[in-house]
């Protein structure tokens, strides 16, 4: 017992020790998490950019979206190791080596939430649009990414625990953020408290990432806010057509158009 | 007015969706097109806002061909109603009626101004302005997805399969209500419909499409009912098509009995002899704002103390009443048949009893319409 909590209490000390040395902005551990959180979230912000036009795309001309989806996919295939070293020649040790990788896997975990967001819009929905004199693009953009717009945060919740932890890999071009207190300082040293810092610092960021989607997602859908039905989907999302219509149902109850030959009672 | 001329609709995989409709639809009235699955009448509707494009023949609108318009500035000056009311899910009731005005480019405050409006003219509470369509009943969705259909004053209104979704009691009140605004807005209105039921109450014009997309018979109700032009016709409409005809013929023609209904204090003694002398075998009996309390059998006096009162009786109950001024005569029959002492109970506005009429009455009177 005494053990675990040396351990505990030594681990908190080292952190404390470490955590910014007043005078070296670049050492420490709050400097790491800072460098962290930028990695993680412009690649993020990147791969988002590059995933909602290039989703709408996909859907607006279907034929797009098999030769998208496999390039895609093959690019998920390669290690995220090889991508950075890969990167190395043309960007140095600049942060672009981290991002570029890390905005492409984000593009790859929401390029099909978006697409499949978009393709769930109720065809009643769609085809009211088009009735009422919408164009294709308006339609698009003010009625189908809105109404996507759950189904496309969860693909981002995903998108973004999985570009936080893996932005540690990127210590080994000599970038990484927390990942450096795992790599370097931790083999250097044979010494865990780094590592632990490193780990648990990770988590509550990506803990503290997550929590501030699921605020967006009820700021921007307070409409989607049926006891919780939505938005609480992992992984890719994809929700099969079936419980897409299932949820519809409890919007309109539906069709049971009895065709009316039975004689009613009749008033005229 | 709205035509078609020889409009068409063949798909790339051999389906004839519409094979060459020649039809005129007039202004200012609802015409219906009705007919099985599968018969083109969807189809035909979308070739008038040009979500459907025939692949011979044209639509005109006053004259227009619409295939002249800009598709989406089309559509804005067409109403469509959507089954299932296809509202946007991400938008308030207030928004989503105010789409078209929106979309045209008037501001936002007469957009809302305008939604509030047509929230009124629907009826649909001013405090529903802020909900989202799922916080809605289907009726009211419904009711919301006509108000945006009419936002932008469009002359000319399409409405397919609007009240298919809800459940039969709130499909009668809707069609009331599309009746009302009808009569007081006149717009060219055009529905599509499987229930016969639903094109007769609504239409002044029927459609009957027949399967493989072509017009069976373009009629008024009435005629469609009494000169159906072949079998397909007649059996789409029912069996029960001489009973439906008389809907358009009103009640209040019929000769009502009033001697035989009675006070509830009126006594057993004195009930029985109106029965007798009446050579009825039924007596009604109403309270003293004369709303009706059911039904006393002749034989059934004779078993009861002749001092008691008739409203401490046990009454057989009168089932379903019918509105002598505003009522047909198939609702007359149908109050009949449906009633155990086999008479219709004819009722005020008020719901008060004015007499009441033998299945035996009513057949003379059906009799005299047919001819
Ligand atoms: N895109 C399409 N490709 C091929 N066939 C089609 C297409 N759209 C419709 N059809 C066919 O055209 C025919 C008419 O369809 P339509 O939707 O007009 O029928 P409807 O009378 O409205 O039927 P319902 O009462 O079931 O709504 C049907 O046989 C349908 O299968
Ligand atoms: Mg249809």
């Amino acid at each position: 017992m005494n053990a675990v909590w040396d351990w505990g209490s030594g681990i908190v000390d080292w952190a404390v020790a470490n955590w910014s040395h007043p005078g070296d902005g670049e050492r420490g551990v709050w400097p790491l998490l800072v460098e962290h959180a930028r990695l993680a979230y412009v690649s993020i912000l990147i791969g988002l950019a590059l995933a909602l036009p290039l989703g709408l795309a996909c859907v607006r001309w279907t034929r797009l979206y098999p030769p998208v989806l496999t390039g895609v996919n093959v690019l998920y295939a390669v290690p995220s190791i090889a991508l950075f070293f890969l990167m190395l020649p043309y960007t140095g040790f600049s942060d672009w080596t981290a991002i570029v990788p890390l905005a492409l896997y984000t593009l790859v975990i929401l390029l099909p939430n978006v697409v499949d967001g978009l393709r769930q819009v109720p065809e009643h929905v769609r085809q009211a649009a088009i009735a009422m004199g919408f164009g294709p693009m308006r339609r698009l953009l003010t009625v189908e990414t809105p109404v996507a717009l759950p189904v496309i945060i969860a693909g981002l919740r995903v998108a973004s625990v999985a570009t936080i932890s893996m932005v540690s890999v990127a210590s080994l071009v000599g970038l990484g953020g927390l990942g450096q207190l795992i790599l370097s300082e931790g083999f250097r040293r044979q010494f865990d408290a780094p590592i632990v810092v490193g780990i648990v610092l990770t988590v509550l960021l990506a803990f503290a990432t997550d929590a501030l989607l699921v605020l967006t997602q009820r700021l921007l859908t307070p409409w989607a806010r049926r006891d919780g039905r939505r938005g609480k989907r992992r992984h890719r999302a994809t929700v099969p057509a079936g419980e897409a219509t299932a949820a519809d149902a409890g919007t309109d109850p539906t069709q049971t158009a009895d065709s009316g030959n039975g004689a009613r009672p009749w008033t005229s | 007015m709205i035509t078609f001329e020889g409009a068409a609709k063949h798909y790339p995989d051999g389906t004839v969706a519409v094979a060459g409709l020649d039809l005129t639809v007039e202004s200012g009235r609802t015409t219906v097109f009705v007919g099985p699955s599968g018969s083109g009448k969807t189809t035909s509707l979308r070739m008038v806002n040009r979500m459907v494009e025939p692949t011979s023949g044209k639509v005109l609108v006053d004259g227009r061909d619409v295939r002249s318009q800009n598709p989406a500035q089309l559509r804005r000056s067409i109403g469509y109603v959507i089954q299932q009311a296809g509202l946007f899910p991400h938008r308030t009731v207030r928004d989503n009626i105010a789409t078209v005005p929106l979309l045209l480019g008037r501001g936002r405050g007469r957009a809302r101004a305008r939604a509030a409006e047509l929230m009124d003219l629907v009826g649909l509470e001013p405090s529903q302005a802020k909900r989202y369509p799922h916080q809605l009943s289907g009726g009211q969705q419904q009711r919301v997805g006509v108000a945006r259909a009419l936002a932008a004053d469009p002359p000319v209104l399409l409405m397919d399969e609007p009240f298919s979704a809800v459940d039969p009691v709130v499909r009668t009140g809707l069609q009331d209500e599309l009746l009302r605004l009808q009569a007081e807005l006149r717009k060219t209105v055009v529905l599509v419909t499987h229930d016969i039921d639903e094109a007769v109450r609504v239409g002044d014009r029927i459609a009957v499409f027949r399967p493989g997309g072509e017009l069976a018979q373009y009629d008024t109700p009435e005629r469609l009912l009494t000169h159906p032009v072949d079998d397909f016709v007649e059996s789409f409409i029912g069996y029960d098509r001489g009973v439906r005809r008389l809907a358009f013929f009103p009640a209040n023609h019929l000769s009502l009995r009033e001697d035989v209904v009675l006070d509830d204090q009126d006594t057993v003694e004195r009930a029985l002899n109106t029965v007798d002398t009446a050579g009825e075998p039924w007596a009604l009996v109403v309270d003293q704002r004369r709303l009706p309390l059911g039904w006393v059998a002749a034989d059934r006096l004779r078993r009861e103390p002749s001092g008691v009162e008739l409203g401490r009786l046990d009454l057989t109950a009168y089932g379903h009443t019918f509105d002598v001024e505003r009522d047909s005569l198939r609702a007359a029959l149908d109050a009949a048949v449906l009633s155990p002492a086999g008479r219709a109970v004819g009722v005020d506005g008020d719901g008060r009893v004015l007499g009441v009429v033998s299945q035996a009455d009513l057949g003379g009177a059906i009799w005299s319409v047919s001819g």
